[in-house]
């Protein structure tokens, strides 16, 4: 990496950079050169599987922890060894870890009364108000935090964080502590808060949904290292790498082998035109491009005998799954907005089939 | 105005600040005063005085006395047998009160029904074995109004005997506390699972039970022994004078301002310490139990 | 099974242990109560009577036994006691608090605070008289030499119990007060001390009861002005009268309020505390 200097960041529109961070526990490698700029108003959500290290890169631009190496920047200014306190960036946990000795409203003020915001009671107790108001906890501003239930703490938490006017939230996996129903309301919240405030938030996320709903751009960690950075799109339409793929958790693998064009899998040989260079051959089929029909019919694509297992009714589509001969548990969803779902008998046989043309293919070879 | 110092190197400075206090005020009043034990364990002895010049007249005096090498056995000896007896006395109280005792409330009762005698100052507690022990002494009353004894028994104080007892009773708490804390840690399902299986009170006991419940014992020990191996008090006070340990030989010296033999006596008494700690250490590492 | 017959038997075990323990106890109330001035420390009862209490407040005639000389010595003894309380405390949050991070040397600092609970205290108190004596060449006193091995005594008693306080915590409520601009020395006058507060009075009560009850430390270290604990020693020498009987039972039952209050404000808080939690269910 480029070491970099202050006077050498572009300004324009990036509230913050990440340049080479590295991070290590002993052996461990938590954060292996991570490198990524963020924009002003933006939404961003880190995706990745526990111990990805995408916490730990929170952390890291919080000013918890310190990086091996790397710098990382924020407003144009180097802040790698500038103290939590003194960065103005904004954190909520996922245990909210709100201020359970204080009130709704002295958790909200705490960081206008004991900082060094220098304003007046009377200015601090206005601002916090209409913070609550923000949030929608508006009478509940003399409760104490124990007094509230799940879902009212997570918008203490935010209040507090808000008031403070950062120019960048981060949220460690700020829906994983709220019961589904909460979840789906509050991903609606949090984004509408964010685009009236006009705030750049980094959200990190395990669930893939919640990361490809919310984000204005998606970055997606693997082992410590930033694996894909793309509009949920992007990232959703063509996944960089079969890990990328496999977190999405929308993607049938298979694996086999990629020569001369051609993949070589449990379902025969494909021609693959286009192939993403990877360290492994693996072929990709999104659930909701997957058809199934009667084992004796024509089918004009490639196709893989499986026998039909089970099904679940996900509200807006149908997922159904299948089993392959190897015992390999292939999905496939069907949007009901496409008309009625088809039925399948338990423990037959069926043909799924695609058109390869949708097929991602991953390979050593690429023509 | 980006700091030239990480954020690593201000936490560990930190750090160092937060210890400093404690370390000095350790090091100035704790191991200081040790080494200061050792060092003027080797000065010369005048009547009334010591002077820095080196020797080993004191050492030589205390393993040329049956006196002194004598205290260091007797202090071996009750050493050995208190620690037995709040062992024995101590560890089915800590298996009542942590293993039996199923309600939480119950045994937090217990335990502090356990510390109150403790709000007695330690000395009044000692020289309350006085009337207790004697040969007018309600021990005795008892034994004679039940009709087990005629005659009272006239060694139960001023005796070895009695400096035993009372120390048992002073100290069989420190005994229990951590046992108990450690039986209460074990989980039932172990030992029921144990008893689905077939075995037996005695070898869930050994084989489960009194292994889990060891750094609790050795800590207990450790307690007792810091704590015995010190004392003066209760043997000057419960023995009429027949029993002297280490720590009385002390007290003595330096009454009558022989300050280079009290150092020798304080020297020996560390290094007896010093092997009884590590050797309970070696069982148990006590940093990891707490 | 087994316990049908093992748990009644270890449940009469611990009530002879208790009756054990309590023993003396019981002995040293009962002959509180003997007959004055004549009647000495020892069964029988020649005549129940108040006449010991009444001697120790000065409340009795003159007679040839003189009143015990505790007054001043009280009076050092609870200075003494907050003294220690309060820096043993201050030292033990400081030391704890360092060692919720790693660092190098984290064990020898480790075992050399709780050196000061193993080492006897005969050896602590000469050898901060030899100090005080023949090197530095100054005069003993409660509140100088006394107080420095009091301090060392009570101080890894504090840590011990702050370090268990601090091994729950959880430090997210601080890392939240950083990101919302409040340094750390705020951030935890603020934050942390209000939550680990419970523990630091735990702390407090364990240093101030141990320093109060504090002697073989004491003995060599205090110099000419004696603290409690002393002036009972001194009583051993000569001859002994049931008031000392009745001080004990006195302080004891004094110690014994004051720790019910302290019971009943903790119940109390833990009362608040569950009626929170069941409106929060309610909800």
């Amino acid at each position: 990496m480029r070491p970099r200097t202050t006077g050498e960041v572009d300004l324009d529109t990036s509230v913050f950079r990440l340049d080479g961070v590295t991070k290590r526990y002993g052996d461990l490698v938590a954060l292996d050169n991570a490198t990524l700029d963020a924009g002003e108003n933006e939404y961003i959500s880190f995706l990745g599987p526990s111990g990805s290290g995408k916490t730990t890169l929170l952390r890291v631009i919080a000013g918890f922890e310190a990086p091996e190496a790397g710098r990382v920047f924020f407003n144009g200014k180097d802040i790698t060894n500038l103290p939590a306190h003194e960065r103005g960036i904004g954190f909520v946990f996922q245990n909210f870890a709100l201020f359970p000795h204080l009130s709704v409203i002295q958790n909200v003020s705490f960081g206008l009364t004991h900082g060094k915001s220098g304003l007046n009671a009377a200015e601090i107790e206005r601002r916090s108000l209409e913070m609550i108001e923000i949030v929608g906890l508006s009478g509940m501003q003399g409760r104490g935090v124990d007094q509230i239930s799940g879902g009212q703490r997570q918008r203490v938490a935010l209040a507090r964080t808000l008031t403070m006017q950062p120019k960048l939230v981060l949220l460690d996996e700020p829906l994983g502590a709220l019961d589904a129903n909460l979840r789906g309301r509050m991903r609606n919240e949090l984004r509408a808060i964010r685009e009236r405030l006009g705030v750049t938030f980094v959200h990190v996320t395990g669930s893939e949904t919640e990361a490809l709903a919310m984000g204005d751009r998606v970055v997606v960690l693997d082992r410590g290292r930033i694996i894909q950075i793309g509009t949920p799109g992007e990232v959703y339409g063509s996944p960089a790498s079969p890990d990328v793929a496999h977190f999405l958790n929308r993607f049938n693998l298979f694996e086999g082998k990629l020569a001369k064009g051609t993949f070589t899998g449990p379902f025969g040989a494909v021609p693959a035109a286009h192939a993403v260079r990877s360290d492994r051959d693996i072929y990709a089929v999104r659930y909701d491009r997957m058809q199934a029909v009667d084992p004796s019919a024509p089918v004009s694509g490639p196709a893989i005998r499986a026998r039909f297992v089970a099904s679940e009714y996900l509200g807006s589509s149908v997922m159904n799954f299948f089993e392959a001969g190897d015992g390999h548990v292939i999905e496939m969803e069907h949007h009901l907005s496409l008309g009625a779902p088809q039925t399948f008998e338990p423990r037959q046989d069926y043909l799924l089939t695609w058109n390869p043309e949708q097929a991602i293919v991953f390979g050593r070879e690429v023509a | 105005m980006s700091g030239t110092v990480t954020i690593e190197k201000r936490q560990s400075r930190t750090t160092r600040w937060l210890l400093a206090p404690g370390i000095i005020w350790m090091s100035l009043f704790l191991v200081l005063p040790i080494l200061m034990i050792v060092y003027v364990s080797f000065w010369t002895q005048t009547t009334f005085n010591i002077s820095p010049e080196p020797t080993l007249a004191s050492w030589k005096l205390f393993f040329s006395s049956d006196t002194y090498t004598g205290a260091l056995w007797t202090t071996i000896r009750i050493w050995l047998i208190v620690l037995a007896c709040t062992f024995v006395v101590g560890y089915p109280t800590a298996l009542f009160v942590g293993l039996f005792i199923k309600s939480k409330t119950l045994s937090t009762i217990l335990l502090v029904i356990c510390v109150i005698p403790f709000w007695t100052s330690f000395l009044i507690r000692v020289l309350a074995w006085r009337p207790m022990l004697g040969k007018e002494g309600a021990i005795n009353i008892v034994l004679q109004k039940l009709g087990i004894i005629q005659q009272p028994i006239e060694v139960l104080l001023f005796t070895e005997l009695s400096v035993i007892i009372g120390m048992t009773q002073i100290y069989c708490v420190f005994m229990v506390g951590p046992i108990a804390f450690m039986l209460s840690r074990i989980d039932r399902n172990i030992i029921e699972a144990a008893r689905d299986l077939g075995a037996g009170f005695g070898r869930i006991f050994w084989k489960i039970i009194f292994p889990l419940s060891l750094p609790g014992v050795v800590v207990g020990a450790i307690f007792v022994s810091v704590m015995v191996l010190g004392e003066f008090a209760t043997s000057g006070a419960l023995s009429g004078r027949k029993v002297n340990l280490l720590g009385n030989i002390i007290i003595t010296q330096v009454g009558s301002l022989k300050w280079a033999m009290a150092s020798v006596v304080g020297v020996i008494l560390t290094i007896v310490m010093g092997f009884v700690i590590a050797g309970f250490l070696r069982i148990v590492d006590l940093k990891r139990e707490l | 099974m087994e316990s049908r017959i093992l748990k009644p038997a270890l449940g009469l075990y611990v009530a002879l242990f208790l009756l054990f323990l309590y023993g003396p106890f019981v002995v040293l109330t009962i002959i509180s109560f003997q007959q004055g001035p004549e009647g000495g420390p020892q069964f029988p009862i020649i005549e129940w009577s108040t006449y010991w209490y009444r001697h120790i407040f000065g409340l009795t005639p003159p007679s040839r036994i003189a009143p015990l000389p505790f007054g001043e010595a009280l009076l050092r003894s609870l200075t003494l006691a907050f003294m220690t309380m309060v820096v043993s405390t201050v030292l033990g949050v400081m030391s704890a608090q360092a060692f919720r991070r790693k660092f190098k040397g984290s064990g020898a600092v480790f075992y050399l605070i709780v050196l000061g609970m193993m080492v006897p205290g005969v050896l602590t108190g000469l050898g901060v008289s030899l100090l005080a004596n023949n090197i530095i060449g100054i005069e003993r006193h409660w509140y100088t030499t006394a107080f420095a091995t009091h301090v060392a005594y009570t101080f890894p008693f504090a840590f011990l119990v702050m370090l268990a306080i601090l091994n729950r915590f959880d430090s997210s409520v601080e890392e939240a007060s950083w990101s919302l601009g409040v340094d750390p020395w705020t951030t935890f006058r603020k934050v942390t001390f209000p939550l680990i507060f419970p523990g630091v009075l735990s702390a407090m009560l364990f240093a101030f009861t141990l320093s109060l009850d504090e002697f073989p430390r004491t003995l060599f270290a205090s110099g000419r002005d004696q603290t409690l604990p002393l002036a009972i020693y001194g009583t051993f020498a000569v001859e002994i009268h049931p008031n000392i009987f009745a001080f004990g039972v006195l302080t004891t039952l004094f110690s014994f309020a004051l720790l019910s209050v302290y019971g009943i404000l903790m119940a109390m808080s833990v009362r608040r505390a569950k009626k929170m939690a069941m409106q929060e269910d309610i909800e």
